[in-house]
């Protein structure tokens, strides 16, 4: 156990060396947060929906606040197969499936804790309707933040077991873009699930990628109340437990078979 | 006409080279469909939900989005030197090389790379704006063609000398600015849509600063007969013009830059 809080630590320290590029991050996520509220706001002075306008807002500023915690290539671990680097981390005295997946939540941890804190102070300051608003209420804050956890270990866990593909092949590129593009797609970045077709939403809202950051937003904004919680909160460790599953048989078993190149 | 076969002939040794591993291109051109697939599937989710947008069509919203999509990625497939691969080539001390041909150096930087996978996304476009000239019965007359070619191509200048602020940054840094690409990729994102639909900052940015609208909205919204704030015809051939404007001004900007390069080394 000691061992994995290492790991973290040193990963934590690494992430906050880059603090230039947090502020060139927080700027062009402001700057697409603010062109997406207009483009809604737009939308909805033509035909206004269910969701108020406030509450797309808010949706869009967290989704751009948290966007650290969406999938990621780490082209780290794909350089270390192709040159025969992964030996060393054989080597190591842990699980490999757990030394990666807390050098990710490190990474998406602080990651989105730098980019956020300044986003989130900025968009509260933007008038109402444009800007973020306040939670509904102080519990669904407290839901948000233990849902929000929940999101972070099912990302972790979804991006580990894209690694787990990775190491099948040594050119995984277009597999890792085209995962990461469906959780683009499937998260409500691109577009607030919210917005989506109400027949869609019922199975998109069940799937993994809808589980890391729009059902915390969901509950922020008060489109799930707060006796919809335990349920949500069901499903996010329901996905998290089979996704950490998963993850862990395929890389054991991809470990068993794994070539080391180079020499 | 000698730079454009040399840059012809590169295009066709890149292009071979690419299709070397044929599997992973494969695999790297879906992933692009995907990716414009999904942008697009947003546009049809929008209308689905909304039916319009102010004065705007959903075949207009169509129109709009090919025609950002296809001049972005023809940009990025035959502009990829500027577009993606400079920043490595001053970070490497790669760009020396280049000083030692007679040959200009942008002219260099553009026969060093394309992106092929992007023909994709291309596709994508290009059946956007099929669809939206379909469903918004767009009546095409020779000028209304004539004038969709003038819009990409200064289009793909515009994009190109904006491509070139990050590069004539990186000149001076060495560390690629990734910041000066809100304004592209930004660009992109809002200008998928047409320009009036935005609170008056965002369409100063972008009508002046960075002139999609004139370059893209004012004949596209011709071309759909609905012109772009009641201006008069005329201005739907000139404006694209303010294009060709920004890549001068860029391309003596990015002159002067490179006086001031001191290579890596090493």
């Amino acid at each position: 156990m000691n061992a994995y809080f290492t790991v973290f630590r040193m990963r934590w320290k690494m992430e906050l060396q880059y603090r230039g590029a947090v502020i060139g991050g927080v700027v062009c996520q402001v700057f697409f947060g603010l062109i997406l509220v207009s483009l809604y706001r737009a939308l909805y002075a033509s035909k206004p929906q269910t969701m108020p306008i406030e509450a797309v807002a808010s949706y869009v500023w967290l989704q751009q606040a948290f966007f650290r915690m969406q999938l990621s290539s780490d082209s780290e671990l794909m350089d270390k197969i192709r040159t025969g680097g992964i030996a060393y981390d054989l080597c190591r005295p842990l699980d490999l499936y757990g030394y990666y997946y807390v050098r990710i939540l490190a990474q998406k941890l602080l990651g989105s804790l730098l980019r956020a804190a300044p986003m989130l102070v900025f968009a509260f300051l933007l008038p109402r309707g444009v800007g973020l608003g306040l939670p509904v209420s102080l519990p669904a804050l407290a839901a948000f933040l233990m849902c929000l956890t929940a999101g972070l270990l099912c990302t972790c866990a979804l991006e580990n077991l894209t690694m787990a593909f990775t190491m099948r092949t040594l050119d995984s590129r277009g597999v890792q873009a085209m995962l990461n593009l469906l959780m683009m797609i499937l998260s409500g970045n691109v577009l607030p699930l919210t917005l989506y077709p109400d027949s869609w939403q019922k199975v998109i809202t069940l799937l993994p990628y809808a589980q890391v950051l729009d059902t915390p937003i969901r509950i922020y904004t008060g489109q799930y109340a707060l006796a919809d919680v335990p349920r949500a909160l069901l499903i996010q460790l329901a996905w998290v437990l089979l996704l950490v599953w998963a993850g862990e048989s395929m890389w054991r078993r991809h470990q068993k078979r794994l070539i080391i190149q180079g020499g | 006409m000698d730079t454009i076969r040399l840059y012809i002939k590169s295009m066709r040794m890149l292009m071979k080279s690419q299709l070397q591993y044929p599997a992973s291109f494969l695999m790297q051109t879906l992933a692009q469909l995907v990716m414009e697939g999904g942008e697009m599937l947003a546009v049809i989710l929008i209308v689905d939900r909304f039916d319009r947008l102010n004065q705007w069509m959903p075949g207009d919203l169509y129109f709009f989005f090919g025609l950002m999509s296809v001049t972005f990625y023809l940009t990025e497939v035959f502009g990829r030197g500027v577009t993606g691969a400079f920043p490595g080539m001053v970070r490497s001390g790669q760009l020396d090389t280049l000083l030692l041909r007679p040959r200009g150096v942008l002219t260099q930087t553009l026969c060093s790379a394309i992106d092929p996978r992007r023909f994709a996304c291309i596709a994508v476009g290009t059946a956007a704006l099929a669809l939206g000239s379909r469903l918004s019965r767009i009546s095409w007359t020779p000028l209304k063609g004539l004038l969709l070619a003038e819009s990409v191509l200064f289009g793909m200048l515009l994009i190109l000398g904006l491509f070139m602020i990050e590069a004539v940054f990186c000149i001076y840094s060495v560390k690629s600015v990734e910041l000066v690409n809100a304004i592209t990729y930004g660009g992109r994102s809002a200008c998928q849509y047409p320009i009036d639909i935005y609170a008056r900052p965002l369409r100063v940015l972008f009508t002046v600063a960075a002139p999609f609208a004139l370059v893209m909205h004012v004949p596209a919204a011709y071309i759909l007969d609905k012109p772009l704030y009641g201006w008069p015809a005329w201005t739907a051939f000139v404006c694209p013009l303010a294009g060709a404007g920004v890549f001068a001004v860029m391309y003596l900007v990015f002159r002067r830059a490179m006086r001031h390069y001191r290579s890596t080394g090493s």
